[in-house]
Parts: structure tokens; sequence; C-alpha cells
């Protein structure tokens, strides 16, 4: 019972707040290749961006509320302008995949390159905003954390509802079903194609601003967390929103609890075997595309 | 003459059999342009590069003799990329990974049984066609942006145990590789010596290309080229399109292991940077400004990669801007690379006759 109390549920409970964390990060991805068949490789940069912006918001006297409304706001335009000039130039090739993944992968090394040149390679990490810590039912919980599990959980439940309940989201899911047949109805599906994708970057730099005071910023910050939630968008299936939000649970409280037991280094390998398992028992993932459902 | 004899007969044939032999044969007197066109290409690099060595020699110069030599086996990772995605349209994005095993048992072997090189360079084959097969078999059941995903996985699973594996050194990788004696028939090359090693190396790469051309031009070839274009039909001429990709994916896994296990004499120590992504990220970049779909295009791109990253590194320490830039490029204007812009200047049909 005191194990319980003192290892388990704490360490079930860090699980979560950075399960929170990597489900926004996994939608973001999940959504632009549900939509718009893009594997961005980029989205770790675009996370990097989200933190580096709130960090310097913050240091221009905002308070971290305004902060984290903020910051999705100006990655908006980021990703809009991203989506229009570059990536929509892949999109009348045949091999699809491939030149957006590569032109993604392009962008990543630069904005990386970008990021070392104006902050420098060291970590910086903005303070904690919310401190001390609460108590429920004996379990200690650092007020932070309790703070990004609601925070997060409130904006999964937003996109869930305005992708599934909004004449918006029925516009984007019409267009990830069959844009010419969206196009004939009256979707603007270019303009539906940016915007998704403007929202993806929004949520990665929305998830790097969450995340920031736990695991503070530097130039490469997205790139193990990329790998991870490119792990949860597969183990869920490419474009599904609920296998992204199933599959974060699942892999971040596997993650937190077998470094119980056995060292946390090994807990990236764990996670990446059940990736290539998960690819070859079931490639589609445990739910379909986004549109399909 | 040859040539323009078996297009006379090209056009005989189409007139007298209109429709597709006269077709079927233009395509082939095509190809057979663009592949001169590409094989000049290479016999142009080889000889350069050849006549740099020579300068280099003379001059004295160590450094840059050996940054050739690592360019030349950073192009055989290049080439092992290719293969998949120039040749059977598959993308890896872990292609590294068996660099990586490569050149850790070729390190294993030096260090730990005997400081013999083609002891070493056998390993790196048995432990790349071993691998190979086993990650062949993984990811050859799917396709298209699952491949791409599940290759990567691959790689990053191997790297991180690896990387916490404190028997094969962990993070800091295996140092103090003794320096071996490479036989080449007649004597003995030391590999510490810069132009005696790359002679080894540059000798190892053209044989490379001699036998991936003769490859690309059998049968087999053109089930790769078959796999590319339409997997799904492969299957309808009688060909199963999973042992197909599998082939190509142990052929490929071995190169690239082999040019690995090249990669300790060379400099004398592994660590798990050489199979993380970053490593086959640089192996596509070559693969893309080269040219897919060509044999010269990844060597040709690894000298110029392994070349500029070294230039630019000079003026600043930020080149990877400069590289993805360039990248990027490559990729928006000129998707066929530099031997597909020699392939389209000298080999396709002049206007008029075509």
């Amino acid at each position: 019972m005191e194990y319980i109390q003192f290892v388990l549920a704490p360490q079930m409970l860090n699980g979560l707040s950075f399960g929170v964390s990597v489900i926004l990060m996994a939608l973001g991805l999940t959504i632009i290749f549900g939509l718009l068949d893009v594997i961005n490789m980029a989205h770790g940069e675009f996370y990097a961006i989200g933190a580096y912006t709130g960090f310097v918001l913050l240091g221009a006297g905002f308070s971290f509320w305004a902060v984290i409304a903020l910051v999705p706001i100006l990655m908006l335009p980021l990703g809009y302008a991203v989506q229009r000039f570059l990536v929509r130039r892949a999109f009348n090739s045949g091999d699809r995949h491939t030149l957006s993944l590569l032109l993604t992968l392009g962008l990543s090394m630069i904005v990386a390159d970008l990021l070392r040149m104006g902050f420098g390679p060291n970590t910086v990490r903005p303070e904690t905003p919310v401190k001390g810590g609460l108590e429920l039912l004996g379990i200690f919980l650092p007020a932070y954390r309790a703070t990004l599990i609601a925070l997060g959980s409130a904006i999964i439940a937003a996109v869930y509802l305005l992708v599934y309940r909004t004449s918006l989201g029925a516009m984007i899911r019409a267009a990830a079903y069959d844009r010419n047949m969206a196009a004939s109805l009256g979707v603007p599906v270019e303009r539906v194609y940016s915007a998704t994708f403007a929202f993806g970057v929004a949520l990665a730099g929305l998830s790097g601003v969450l995340l920031s005071p736990v695991f503070s910023v530097f130039p490469t910050m997205g790139h193990d967390f990329l790998v991870l939630a490119f792990t949860v968008v597969i183990v869920g299936g490419l474009g599904s929103i609920k296998g992204a939000v199933l599959a974060g649970l699942l892999l971040t409280q596997i993650q937190a609890v077998s470094s119980l037991f056995i060292s946390p280094v090994w807990s990236d390998p764990i996670v990446f075997g059940i990736m290539v398992l998960v690819l070859m028992l079931r490639p589609q993932g445990l739910f379909g595309k986004i549109g399909y459902a | 003459m040859l040539e323009a004899a078996a297009e006379k007969k090209g056009q005989e044939l189409s007139g007298s059999v209109p429709g597709r032999g006269g077709a079927a044969e233009r395509v082939y007197a095509q190809e057979r342009r663009a592949s001169r066109s590409l094989h000049g290409l290479a016999l142009l690099f080889f000889c350069a590069l050849a006549v740099f060595a020579a300068i280099a020699r003379a001059a004295g110069d160590s450094f840059f003799l050996r940054l050739a030599t690592e360019a030349l086996i950073f192009g055989g990772l290049a080439i092992s990329t290719d293969i998949l995605l120039g040749f059977a349209g598959l993308l890896s994005l872990g292609q590294a990974l068996y660099f990586g095993l490569g050149a850790y048992a070729s390190a294993l072997v030096m260090k730990d049984v005997q400081p013999s090189f083609w002891l070493a360079l056998g390993a790196s084959a048995g432990a790349g066609l071993l691998a190979g097969l086993l990650g062949g078999l993984i990811a050859s059941r799917v396709r298209g942006v699952y491949f791409a995903l599940i290759t990567f996985g691959l790689a990053q699973v191997v790297a991180k145990v690896i990387y916490n594996t404190r028997e094969l050194g962990a993070s800091d990788g295996i140092i103090g590789i003794p320096i071996i004696q490479v036989p080449v028939g007649f004597a003995t090359v030391e590999a510490n010596s810069p132009a005696g090693f790359f002679l080894v190396v540059f000798v190892a790469a053209m044989l490379l290309y001699a036998v991936l051309s003769f490859l690309a031009g059998t049968p087999f070839g053109r089930l790769l080229a078959a796999l590319r274009i339409n997997q799904s039909r492969l299957p309808f001429l009688g060909w199963p399109a999973g042992p197909i990709k599998l082939a190509a994916f142990v052929i490929a896994a071995a190169i690239a292991s082999v040019a690995g296990g090249l990669y300790p004499m060379l400099r004398g120590f592994v660590s798990p940077e050489l199979m993380y992504f970053e490593m086959s990220t640089n192996a596509i970049i070559a693969v893309v400004i080269g040219g897919t779909g060509t044999l010269i295009g990844p060597l040709l791109g690894a000298m110029l990669l392994v070349f500029g990253k070294s230039v630019i590194g000079t003026f600043t320490e930020y080149h990877q801007i400069v590289i993805g830039a360039l990248f990027m490029a490559a990729v928006l204007f000129f998707p066929r690379g530099l031997a597909g812009v020699v392939k389209a200047q000298f080999g396709s049909p002049k206007k008029g006759t075509g």
C-alpha cells in the first residue's frame, strides 16, 4: 500500500502529465498526416520554436498564462506560411509522401541551426509558474504537473470537439476523406489544408511552451520528443485522433512504470520496440484514419 | 555507330509492326544513351578523384586524402540508401544502422580477435547480411511511409541499446583500435597511410560501382524498377513483391555494413553516432543532391557533402543551414540531382529524332 502511495502512483501521475504533452504534440502530427498525407519531420522544431517563443515572451514580462495563449496564436502564421510556400509544392508531385518528408527534413535542419544561432547551444529553463504541490488521497503531486494534466486534457477535449462536432471539423474530415468530392461540395480545400497545417503547428508550439518548465529549453529539444510523438502516432494509427490519445496514454504509462523496475535508459528501446511490433502486426495502428471514422 | 544501327532497326521495326515494338525499342535506345552518359560521368568522377589524390600525395597532404577516403566510405552508405530509394522506391530513414553495425563488428574483430583486414570486413559483411535479413523480414512487410517509419524505429532501438551497453563502450564507443595491415596481393598497405588506404577504398568503390552497374541491368534490376513503379502489379506478372524487397534490403544492408567496416580502419574508433538518425539523413541528402536512381549520384553527393561540410565549417559553425537549404532547393528544383541533370543533358534523344 505504501509502495503504491509513494512510488507507483506518483510515477504514474508524472507519466500522465508527460503523456498529455506528448498527446498534444502527436495530435498535430496525426492531423497533418490524416489530412495532408504529410509526415512532418520539422514538427520537433516547431515544438522548440514554441518553447523559445514562450521563453522570450516570459522574459519580456508577460505572465505565464498570457504566454500560453499567445504562443499558439503566434505559431499560426508560421505554420500557414510553411504549408503555403513549402509543403504545397510537394503536393502535385507523384511521390507526395517522400517529397514532403524530405522537404520538412531540410526545414528541420535549418530551423535547428537558426535556434542554435539565436539562442546558443546551452539549456535555458523558465521558472516554474505554479509553485508548491498538492496532496490527493495522500499522493503528492507538484502543482505545475497537476495544472499541466488539467490544461492539457481540456485542450485535447477541445481539439476532439473541434474536429468531430463543428462544421469546420466536418470540412476537415470531408477534405481528408475525398478532397475532390469535398471541393465540389464547396469546401475551400486549399484553405482548409493551410489552416489545418497551421493548427497542427500551433499545437506543437503549445506543447513546447507547456513542457518548457519541466524539461527546459535547448535547440535540439524536439528531436527525442518527436521520436516519441511519432511512436504514439504510429501505434494509435496515422491520422487517428482517438488513437493518438489512447496510444499516448498507454505508451507514457508503460515508460513510467517500466522505469521503476529496470533502468530508465531502457524505456526508450521498449517503447520503440512496441512501435516496431505494432507496425509488423497491425501497420494501420489501433484505429483508422481521420475522416474514416 | 552501333547505337545508330540499333536505332534504325528500331525505326524499321516500328514501321513494320506499328505501335509497341517500336516504342519499346526507342525506350531501350534512350536508356542505353542515359546509362552511357552516367558511366561517362562516373569515369570523370573517378579520374578526377585519382588526379586529386595524386596531387595531394605529391603535396604531402594527409587531411584532404583522409577526408576523401571518409567521403568514399560514406558514399557506400549513400549508395546503399539509393539502392532502396532510387532503385526499389523505398525510403529508408535508418540505413545508418547497418553502417554502424558493420563498423562495430569490424572494430570488435580488429581489437579483440585479430587485426586482420579480411577477417574484419568479413565480420562486417556477415553482420550486415544477418541484420539486413532480420530488419528486412520486419520492414519488407510494409511499404510507403510505414517502411520509412519502421526503418527509422529499428535504427533508433538498436542505437539506443548500443548506447546503453557498457560492454560496447556505451556512449563513448570503442577506441584504441589497432592499425592494421591491408594485404593487396603483392604488397601490404598500412591503414594509417593516407594515400595507401585511400587507394584501397578507391578501388573498393570502383568495384562496387561496377558490380552494381552490372546488377542493375540484370532481370533482378528490372524487378526492382518494377517494384518502384507499381508494387501492386508485380504479383500479376508472377513475381512476389515481398522476397524481391527483402533481397534489395539485404543487399543494401550488406553494402552499408561493409562500408561501415572500413570506417574504424580509417579513423581508429567507432561510436553510437555512426548509426544515429543524422547519419541516415546525411546519406539521404547525399543521394538526393547527387541524383536518385543512379549509382554515381550517391558517390558524387557524398563527396560534395563531406567536403562541403568541411569547407563551410571553416567559415561558420552553422553549416546545417547551408546544407539544409541546398537540400531543400535540390528537392524542389532538381529532384533528379546532379547526375539527373547530366542524364537529361546528354542522355535524352535529340530533338526531332525522338
